[in-house]
């Protein structure tokens, strides 16, 4: 298995982590800082970055970088669609001249949402396409 | 534009059999390049840039079109 393969595995169980941990807090404990706080937990996809293969310097060759950069642009792509329901929704339920009042809390929640849902694809993608397809 | 998938075949097993069965992963190190790498190339899962092609046929010493065939097709 690859250094990038094992990469996505990892970042895929910190995101599976993240989410069943938001949904155990949030059941047990209400919405809250403590439900907030696990988005913490994210911080864990930097581990591997942090081996000491990476800071030897290892580079990645075109096959690994061409599966690399599919990865990156699925996540996007899967970001940017979330975007655009999230706002045609709030379109079709609000209506065109509504105004929102939003908490700092739901921003920032948000915000970790997004990252989560950019890595998870990409994770995803990763193994996909390590496993099948052109680049297998 | 015809699909590349079913056209180029290379020999890498064969060439690695005939330099003293040359290790996948002593060809991915002169390479520069992954064992994994080797292993989709010589599985013909992954079509290599024509940069790699002719590292890879440097490696054995051999004209990249002995180690890289281009069949082409009826319709090109």
């Amino acid at each position: 298995m690859s250094d990038s393969e094992k990469w996505a595995w990892w970042t895929l169980g910190v995101v599976a982590l993240t989410i069943a941990a938001y949904g155990a807090f949030g059941a047990f404990l209400g919405h809250g800082p403590a439900t907030f706080s696990v988005f913490a937990l994210l911080a864990l996809t930097s581990v591997p970055a942090s081996s000491r293969r990476y800071f030897k310097g290892r580079r990645s060759d075109e096959r690994e970088q061409q599966i690399s950069s599919k990865a990156l642009r699925a996540g996007f792509s899967a970001f940017w669609l979330a975007f655009c329901g999230f706002i045609m929704a709030i379109y079709f339920t609000k209506g065109w001249n509504a105004t929102l009042t939003v908490p700092v809390w739901a921003l920032m929640e948000t915000l970790f949402w997004a990252t989560t849902l950019i890595w998870g694809v990409e994770a995803l993608t990763t193994i996909v396409l390590y496993r099948g397809g052109p680049h297998a | 534009m015809p699909s590349p998938e079913a056209e180029i075949v290379n020999h890498i097993r064969r060439f690695r059999f005939e330099h003293g069965e040359m290790t996948q992963d002593n060809l991915a190190k002169q390479a520069g390049v992954t064992r994994h790498t080797i292993m989709a190339l010589e599985a013909g899962k992954y079509f290599p840039s024509l940069l790699l092609a002719f590292r890879i046929a440097r490696v054995f010493g051999a004209p990249v079109e002995q180690v890289f065939e281009y069949h082409a097709r009826e319709s090109d």
